[in-house]
């Protein structure tokens, strides 16, 4: 009985969509669904992607990397400490809750105390209320960077994440490994809510009637996310129409997804550069810059982007990608076997030597190929190396223990911004100031420290820009580490999706304002 | 004694000649293991040369093919290595590691089984109890153990020196039971025959009985199973790496070879899995075929399963 | 009887035992369970505090008995992935895998009982000796490759059938299943055959070989001689006394298919407990790891009773070691 009545159901449903003509469902397939409903659990792409789609920012990146207003109408800066964002009116929660400068507020102090966020929001002191939809971010030092992290504030629902839960727990409480109220409810002002969640095998976000933009193009009504972790899956569920839409796209298909008939490939050059360290305490060799720049010279980085990436990167030579204001266009890549060898003989190791090197094996877009090809690289000046591959849960442990004399690290600047390469890259390890902690090639050069920590609180955009290209252009002479290059984002979906327009380079498309045709 | 073995060997050359399929199946194998062990003189290419890799030259298909080389008979894979120098030198560290790992079994599970089943009693209960528990668990879940262990002592980056020995280990340790079940076995049949008794009479000591009586007459189930053993953990080994926690991707065997070319089935670099795939089933069923020929011919009693 | 049942109970609780002191001990090696947490800019301190927290800085003997305590109240700790108890996110993912594994096993019982009869009674049939021929092939081929061949063939080329995922399901009182749905079916297609491809040559060639070895056996002979029918003979007399050692063996092959669900699963992305497993060792979700090897533990324990209580029920004249007396 009930199954029938549920079948009638679901034919009136469909009837009625059909009547309507306007539902329109995206089935969506990604790489790995969001590890939780809370937005602070954990700072990574796939939780950021999730919040530009239940929640809103204040701003946001634009296609151009310029700075677009969200939640935010309109910001000034008043002073070098303090920029005031103009809250647009009448936004709702999910809840129905309005939205107020107390949220965001609220969010910020919340940013503060999560053990991911609390890093990039450093800078910032408590906010400043000013009226119900007008707030004042101030930041603790003069800091050029603050527009850029409003892009991480996503104002949440102050009144519903506040109180006890029916267990009896704090409702705001940010939990990684437990249950929490925010963990599995959810109050945004996004276009989407979430209505059904398996973790693991699907997400169901359906339109929220009450969404503030009504301006956007958008007109899914339903979007459907499933998690494929293998690649070459989830592009044959592209193919055989199991699903929409894909992202990211192994470079190895995407010849074959842009011949096929129905669906069409975007790409864009991305901004997480790859790179190798080698590691001056561990091997003496290493810190002879001339063995660095011969090993430098030594990895044919464009036959790497051009062969295994399928020309589907962008060849690097330096940290900043191109658009960055620290990007330095005079340093070229610099493959040439011959003045490696001949830069190893100069620095006394004519025979080379050996050396051990890891790499992850399933966290950057064909890493395990990408260690081998240049492991085999250095073998041809003579430097043996002893590869091993391991998934990303093992390697972070082993990479902080510097276990590899050679060990490779992608990096995509939380900021935007050339600084934050060097910050975490490049800079003199330094337990105490937390800089360099991903430099495990150990490399310490005290100019490059100087320029870093200035370029931080430097207002002077001039100034700012020659600063960064120095610094670039410093580790480029030095060799500090090995550039192999961007890789580039990709996303491909069916032809009848208006793709181009919602995606940009920080990798999170706006699927609130696709457009299916 | 003699004149045993030399029956046995006349009868089993004799069906050995009429048996055509044991025949082509020999003489696959032979070609397969030569090749392997004579590996650096017969493939074109030294896949562990990084001088003769070259990334330019990735994903060229077989010779035959519209875009193929005559330089790479079978094509390369996606660092730019000969297919057919991977796949021979990816040969022999799977049959090294099958040999080996089945040697290790042997030694284990014949010593176990024959002492377990001469003495009997509390000793040969546990032992057969453990070999129950031990052969519920599956190799992998073994595998996954003790590359965890063996990773915390040797340290992560060196992992791939030990590789073949580690190999060898897991599945030499999770399949004794095997052995020493089919030893036990006949063991329990040997024991109460007169010559035995009549060895204990003369006083010689058990080890020496078990040794120099029982265990020659254990020989032939263990000819038989050892050839199917070699087989299974040929594909052991194929399966553990196609996970990746066997071979390295720069030591590659078959397994890890078809693990690395799986990405690239659907982007039509079909060579870089079909083939070692190919190459794999090829080893493995003519072991197959010859174990069974040597099964029919020594009908031995094996443990079942 | 009960006695056997009890001793048998014993020995599950040490098998339970040891597999999770085995566990516990490895998992630290798996990796870092932290790092796969936070984002890769939080610093050392906050991790190290994290881990505090966590009491991942406790020598692994103090986690287990913290561990163990927790255990025995029913409580295998919480999957650090899922943030729900580890038992939870096993017995959903359950289903899946059951489904898997019984299909399979209803494959394989569908052909090999009929297919290795016939060649055991016409052992000289062109079937017959194609069977044997064929199911050496079958063996020789792993199952990862049985299943990359069958989306190429059948989902990339063909387009005729779903390459990966369950498909559409429907939850009845807390299960899973894609039993019930055409979608469904077709998603279980290939995964399980695959999943039976190792299996089904093995215990044709395993029913034939029992079967020819009854027939020649003198019991058969006097059913002859007493001038029964083919049918009854073969159909009733031998082959009961055929199943004995098939289930045996059935039992002891449950290891090696759970082994190749691991496998199946992680070629076909089927959200069971192999899935579930593989993704755990990457994410070194180490609490979801102990208590999915303790639950194969307890699965492995439960079925060897079971195929020990049939052969006593369908043999007597073996007795159970334990309720003879």
């Amino acid at each position: 009985m009930r199954k029938t009545t549920k079948i009638l159901f679901a034919i009136l449903i469909v009837l009625l969509m059909a009547g309507l003509g306007q539902a329109k469902t995206l089935k969506l397939a990604m790489d790995a669904d969001p590890v939780s409903l809370d937005p602070h659990v954990q700072l990574s792409g796939g939780m950021l992607q999730y919040s530009h789609m239940v929640f809103d920012p204040l701003v946001r990146w634009t296609k151009e990397t310029t700075i677009e207003g969200r939640l935010a109408e309109r910001w000034e800066r008043l002073d070098e400490f303090t920029v005031r964002f103009y809250l647009k009116e009448g936004v709702k929660f999910h809840s129905g809750n309005e939205l107020t400068a107390d949220d965001v507020i609220w969010t910020v102090n919340r940013l503060k105390s999560s053990v991911d966020f609390k890093g990039i929001f450093e800078p910032f002191a408590a906010p400043v209320k000013v009226d119900m939809y007008t707030v004042d971010l101030v930041t603790k030092v003069p800091y050029p960077l603050l527009l850029n992290t409003a892009t991480y504030i996503f104002p949440m629902d102050s009144k519903f994440y506040s109180g006890t839960d029916d267990r009896g727990m704090d409702k705001a409480a940010i939990v990684k490994t437990d249950y929490s109220f925010a963990n599995e409810n959810l109050s945004g002002t996004g276009k989407y809510r979430v209505t059904e969640r398996q973790q693991g095998v699907k997400v169901i976000f359906d339109k929220f009637a009450g969404y503030w933009d009504t301006s956007s193009p958008g007109n899914v009504d339903q979007i459907i996310l499933t998690p494929i972790k293998n690649a070459a899956t989830r592009v044959a569920a592209l193919l055989s129409g199991g699903v929409d839409f894909i992202m990211p796209v192994p470079p190895q298909d995407m010849d074959r997804i842009e011949n096929a008939d129905n669906v069409q490939l975007v790409t864009m050059s991305g901004t997480r550069i790859i790179t190798l360290q080698l590691n001056q305490n561990r091997v003496d060799a290493f810190k002879d810059p001339k063995v660095r720049q011969a090993i430098v010279y030594a990895v044919n980085n464009a036959g790497i982007a051009e062969k295994l990436m399928k020309g589907r990167a962008t060849v690097g030579a330096q940290n900043s990608p191109k658009g960055y204001l620290g990007h330095n266009p005079a340093l070229t890549p610099r493959y040439d076997l011959n003045k490696a060898k001949q830069l190893m003989e100069e620095a006394g190791y004519p025979k080379g030597f050996e050396v051990s090197m890891i790499a992850p094996n399933n966290r950057y877009v064909n890493d395990e190929k990408i260690a081998e090809a240049a492991a085999s690289m250095l073998g041809k000046i003579g430097i043996k190396v002893n590869l091993k591959t391991m998934p990303k849960a093992q390697y972070w442990d082993q990479f902080d223990a510097q276990v590899g004399d050679i060990q490779m690290i992608g990096w995509h600047s939380d900021t935007e911004d050339t600084g934050n390469f060097f910050e975490f890259l490049l800079m003199c390890p330094n337990k105490e100031t937390g800089y360099g902690q991903y430099n495990s090639g150990n490399y310490c050069n005290s100019e490059v420290d100087r320029l870093t920590i200035a370029v931080q609180s430097e207002t002077d955009q001039a100034k700012r820009i020659a600063m960064m290209q120095q610094m670039e252009q410093i580790a480029y002479d030095d060799a500090a580490f090995v550039p192999l290059h961007w890789q580039d984002l990709s996303w491909a979906g069916k032809k009848n999706l208006q793709i181009e327009p919602i995606v940009n380079v920080m990798d999170f498309p706006y699927f609130g304002d696709l457009v299916i045709e | 004694m003699s004149a045993l073995a030399t029956f046995r060997e006349s009868y089993l050359w004799y069906s050995f000649k009429r048996d055509k399929i044991a025949i082509a199946s020999l003489l696959v194998l032979v070609l397969l293991f030569c090749s392997a062990i004579f590996a650096p003189l017969i493939a074109p290419y030294n896949p562990y040369d990084p001088e003769m890799i070259d990334i330019m030259n990735s994903e060229i298909p077989p010779a035959w093919e519209d875009q193929g080389s005559r330089e790479f008979l079978l094509g390369t894979d996606s660092q730019g290595r000969d297919m057919l120098s991977t796949m021979i030198y990816g040969m022999r560290i799977s049959i090294t590691i099958g040999l080996g790992a089945v040697l290790l079994q042997a030694f284990l599970g014949v010593l176990i089984g024959l002492f377990a089943g001469y003495h009997g009693g509390r000793l040969d209960a546990i032992f057969m109890r453990a070999a129950d528990v031990q052969l519920s668990f599956s190799y992998l879940m073994v595998a996954i153990f003790l590359s965890a262990v063996l990773q915390a002592v040797v340290g992560v980056s060196r992992f791939g020196e030990i590789a073949v020995p580690f190999l060898i280990l897991v599945i030499g340790f999770s399949q004794w039971p095997q052995y020493a079940r089919t030893v036990r076995a006949s063991v329990l049949a040997e024991r109460k025959k007169e010559y035995v008794e009549a060895a204990r009479v003369a006083g010689f000591t058990s080890p020496r009985i078990i040794l120099s009586q029982i265990f020659p007459n254990t020989l032939s189930p263990i000819l038989v199973l050892s050839t199917i053993q070699v087989a299974n953990a040929v594909m052991s080994e194929a399966a553990l790496s196609f996970l990746g926690l066997g071979m390295p991707i720069d030591r590659p065997s078959l397994g890890s070879l078809i693990n690395s070319g799986f990405e690239y089935i659907f982007s039509g670099a079909w060579w870089i899995t079909i083939l070692p795939g190919v190459l794999l089933v090829v080893l493995v069923l003519s072991i197959n075929l010859l174990g069974d020929f040597l099964r029919d011919v020594f009908n031995p009693k094996l443990y079942k399963g | 009887m009960i006695a056997f049942v009890i001793r048998r109970i014993i020995q599950a609780f040490i098998v339970i035992f040891i597999i999770s002191v085995i566990g516990f001990a490895v998992k630290q090696s798996v990796g870092d369970p932290v790092r796969e947490m936070t984002g890769i800019s939080v610093s050392a301190e906050e991790l190290q505090e994290f881990r505090e927290k966590l009491g991942l800085n406790d020598p692994w003997y103090v986690q287990y008995v913290r561990f163990l305590g927790k255990a025995v109240q029913g409580d295998l700790g919480n999957s650090f992935f899922y943030k729900r108890p580890a038992t939870d996110v096993i017995l959903e993912k359950a289903p899946a895998t059951l489904e898997l594994v019984f299909v399979s096993s209803l494959i394989v019982i569908l052909f090999s009982v009929p297919l290795g009869v016939f060649s055991a009674i016409r052992p000289n049939h062109f079937l017959s000796r194609f069977l044997m021929s064929g199911s050496i092939v079958g063996v020789s081929i792993p199952v990862f490759l049985t299943a990359i061949m069958m989306i190429y063939v059948f989902s990339v080329k063909l387009g005729w059938l779903p390459s990966f995922g369950r498909g559409e399901l429907v939850m009845i009182g807390g299960w899973d299943s894609g039993l019930l749905t055409v979608d469904g079916w077709l998603h279980i297609l290939m995964p399980s055959v695959a999943l039976s491809s190792i299996m089904l040559p093995l215990f044709i060639r395993l029913i034939r070989a029992e079967m020819m070895e009854v027939l020649e056996s003198e019991y058969i002979k006097f059913a002859w001689a007493k001038g029964l029918s083919n049918r009854r003979i073969w159909f009733v007399h031998a082959f009961k006394n055929t199943l004995l050692p098939v289930i045996t063996v059935g039992g002891v092959q449950l290891g090696v298919t759970i082994a190749f669900t691991i496998l199946t699963e992680t070629v076909f992305q089927w959200q069971g407990l192999g899935f579930m497993f593989m993704e755990a060792v990457e994410r070194s979700d180490s609490p979801l790891l102990v208590a999915y090897l303790m639950f194969v533990g307890i699965v492995m324990v439960v079925v060897n009773t079971i195929v020990d209580l049939i052969y006593g029920l369908v043999n007597p004249t073996i007795r159970i070691s334990g309720a003879s007396s």
